[in-house]
């Protein structure tokens, strides 16, 4: 069987390297690609606690988180899309207006 | 029958105030008439108070009849009331305000009939000053008394600057009426702030601001003495403002700028005489301290002196008369201060001829008070008829009115005759009086030394004033004729002469009071400690003999009447050049007398540097600490919000950096703890 930390170990890496898209990035696609590369971080995270401990209810969570990331996804593309309608431009350096 | 209704004596003249202040446009003379019909009653009604004051034995003991109610309390228990208070002092003060009061407003008529709309301003702000007055002195208390004392402080402002605005320029710029007006109510404030200071002192010492209450000798007895010269002391400072006594009474000339009739009323009836009332009333108090007597003695000395040698020189036919009003207000203070010294030894040591002899210049001290009041009325309603008559004030343009104005003449000599000590007139009886109780003081308590110079002014100044006096006689009605005399309108009309006769027969006569019994009227006696005014009368002519059997008394009759005899020769027959005396007015001590021995530089100086100073100081901290702590503040918020709103980048990729960076700062601050605390 192969031991949990392998699993922990993938989930972590998974989540540090969507944070550091996150972080350089300046598509905001890919931005928000990162996101969802973390959003599964955590899904792996809570699926192997699941197997582990043989409750099922950390599967149950995941469905919904999936759910809700695919929801997001619909919302953040249609910021997107507007976003390059007005500003003709997606790069998150460029769409700086909401400030002091 | 008559005090029930003393309330009635202020209350006239105010209503009067009140009907012409808002009503007068629409009576005869601006509202004259009412305001004569006000005062004339206030003084029927005074009389009719005095007399059944005098004539009822009711009241003999304790001498003095009070009713009062409450007013409002103060927490700590202190009851403030208000009521009136009647003695022979307070008679004496009420008859000749409100009698006097009366003859200037009759002759106001006249004065002021080309005054238009403006008589409705001087009518109803003369009612308002008799109510100050009459009020100050029927006043139960000294709260009341202090409110009366503030209403002619301000009636004073209102009629010293009456024609502040259409003689923008007087004599020259700081004479105008404005200035006057102004400067009258600042230095009169001075002593103003003081007298409520003792006030508070008073309140704190004795719980109660009634008169009954703080006359009491058990009470005073039972009272930190330092307490009652701290009070004093106070109480004078408001007599020295209000009288304008050395060193504050460089006011009282500058005040001149207001209508003759004004000065006549501040002078005679009103105002001045309430700092020596005051002294007077206050004499329980002022009498546990023969320092705190020295003292009141020493200030109205220096400024009988000083304010006599001023007048000498001056051109100002009203200025003269000003000067002399300080001079003679300072012998009413040297008297008052002679007898409280010499009662406040008679107590120390228990001697009770000491006791009658402080009484004896107490009623000298009075009396002179009475009789100002009527010879200087009748002065300046002559100087104001001359000043009508020729439209200046300039004696030196006059001269040879004597054939014009016989009736101002005439009574103008009467006046003279009674402020020099003419003898039997007014004046002689209380002057000499005056002086003779000083010398007499100056036989006892270590301290005699200082009456003895005091008495030595005073007959200087005696010789002064009726050399003064004859010098403006002389100037303004005998010798040839000056140019204003030559188109002059002739004697003044009956409004103002009538009173001008009636002033005249007081102004020689009354000083005979002291010698048909009256004389108890006016005296102050000591029953074991316990102060009374009135009583003590002395049997038959004493006073006369008293007077008569001092050499001195003779001493002073023939250089008043030398002074008359040089002041004719200057003046009149012109055989002595005045000139000749002073280097044709370039003389040092010429120069430092129409400077006023620098009295008004001295508070030109004090108030730009000290009073200039303060405010600059003021001025300061209010822009640099004050403002600058609350502008510092919000500089600082609004500051600290501009910077730190720079951090707010509007990138996205910025603020996720920070999220995470948070993020692992905080996990690795958790980390550390379960570390170092040993958690699981």
């Amino acid at each position: 069987m192969i031991p949990i930390e392998f699993f922990l170990a993938f989930a972590a890496i998974l989540f540090a390297i969507g944070a550091y898209g996150v972080v350089t990035k300046s598509n905001t696609i890919v931005v928000l690609m990162c996101i969802e590369l973390m959003l599964n971080a955590a899904n792996i995270n809570f699926v192997t606690f699941a197997a582990f401990t043989g409750d099922v209810l950390g599967q149950v969570f995941v469905i919904m988180t999936i759910s809700v990331a695919a929801a997001e996804v619909a919302v953040g593309i249609a910021i997107l899309l507007n976003a390059y309608k007005i500003r003709k431009t997606i790069e998150s350096d460029s769409l700086t207006s909401m400030r002091w | 029958m008559f005090i029930e209704y003393t309330w009635l004596v202020p209350l006239i003249p105010v209503l009067c105030f009140v009907l012409v202040g808002f009503f007068g446009n629409k009576m005869h003379q601006g509202g004259g008439y009412l305001a004569i019909a006000g005062a004339a009653f206030a003084c029927v009604m005074s009389v009719l108070i005095s007399v059944e004051f005098f004539t009822s034995t009711a009241y003999a003991d304790p001498g003095y009849v009070t009713e009062s109610m409450k007013w409002f309390e103060l927490p700590g228990g202190f009851v403030l009331n208000v009521g009136y208070y009647i003695d022979t002092l307070a008679c004496l003060m009420m008859m000749f305000a409100s009698f006097i009061s009366t003859l200037i407003f009759v002759y106001s008529l006249g004065y002021m009939h080309d005054q238009g709309v403006k008589k409705r301003r001087y009518f109803a702000e003369v009612s308002l000053f008799l109510t100050g007055m009459l009020g100050l002195a029927v006043s139960s208390s000294f709260l009341t008394m202090f409110i009366f004392w503030e209403i002619m402080g301000l009636c004073s402002y209102l009629l010293i600057g009456f024609w502040g605005f259409n003689h923008p320029e007087g004599d020259d710029k700081a004479d105008n009426a404005a200035s006057a007006a102004k400067k009258a109510f600042l230095v009169t404030r001075l002593g103003d702030v003081s007298l409520m200071a003792g006030l508070f002192v008073m309140l704190y010492a004795f719980q109660s601001l009634d008169y009954v209450t703080i006359f009491d000798a058990s009470a005073i007895a039972a009272v930190d003495p330092n307490m009652i010269i701290l009070a004093s002391l106070l109480i004078f400072g408001g007599a020295i403002g209000k009288s304008a006594q050395f060193p504050l009474l460089d006011w009282l000339p500058d005040a001149m700028a207001g209508p003759t009739t004004v000065s006549a009323l501040i002078h005679a009836a009103t105002m001045v005489k309430a700092g020596v009332y005051l002294v007077a009333r206050c004499y329980p108090l002022f009498c546990q301290c023969s320092s705190v007597m020295l003292f009141v003695a020493v200030i109205g000395g220096v400024t009988a002196f000083f304010a006599a040698t001023m007048a000498m020189n001056n051109m100002n036919i009203k200025k003269v008369l000003a000067y002399s009003t300080l001079s003679q207000l300072g012998y009413m203070f040297l008297a008052l201060g002679t007898g409280g010294y010499l009662i406040a030894i008679g107590l120390e040591t228990g001697n009770t001829a000491l006791i009658v002899a402080g009484s004896a210049a107490y009623t000298a001290g009075c009396l002179h008070m009475v009789n100002h009041a009527f010879f200087k009325a009748l002065l300046f309603l002559c100087s104001g008829s001359v000043i009508h008559s020729t439209g200046t004030e300039d004696m030196r343009e006059m001269g040879g009115l004597g054939k014009k104005m016989k009736v101002t003449s005439i009574t103008m000599l009467i006046g003279s005759l009674s402020i020099a000590g003419f003898p039997f007139f007014a004046g002689f009886w209380s002057k000499d009086l005056i002086l003779e109780s000083v010398m007499h003081a100056a036989d006892f308590g270590s301290s005699g030394f200082v009456l003895m110079i005091l008495w030595v002014l005073g007959i200087v100044t005696a010789f002064m004033t009726a050399f003064y006096m004859f010098r403006m006689w002389y100037m303004t009605f005998a010798g040839t004729e000056g140019h204003a005399t030559a188109h002059c309108h002739g004697e003044s009309p009956k409004s103002m002469t009538a009173p001008l006769m009636i002033l005249s027969v007081f102004a020689f006569a009354f000083g005979f009071v002291i010698l048909f019994g009256f004389d108890g009227l006016l005296s102050v006696e000591v029953v074991g400690g316990q102060f009374r005014v009135g009583g003590g009368h002395v049997e038959g002519f004493e006073w006369a003999v008293e007077i008569f059997t001092n050499v001195w008394t003779y001493v002073t009759i023939v250089l008043v009447l030398v002074a008359i005899g040089i002041a004719k020769l200057m003046y009149d027959k012109k055989t002595i050049n005045p000139g000749k005396f002073n280097k044709n007015g370039t003389s040092w001590l010429y120069n430092a007398l129409t400077k006023r021995w620098w009295f008004p530089d001295l508070y030109n100086q004090i108030s730009w540097k000290l009073g200039y100073g303060v405010a600059r100081g003021v001025d300061f901290v209010d822009r640099n600490i004050i403002d600058g702590t609350v502008n510092g503040l919000s500089n600082a918020v609004v500051g600290g919000g501009d910077v730190l709103s720079k951090a707010q980048t509007g990138n996205v990729r910025n603020y996720a950096t920070i999220v995470l960076l948070g993020i692992v700062a905080l996990f690795a601050v958790i980390l550390a703890l379960f570390y170092f605390m040993g958690g699981a």
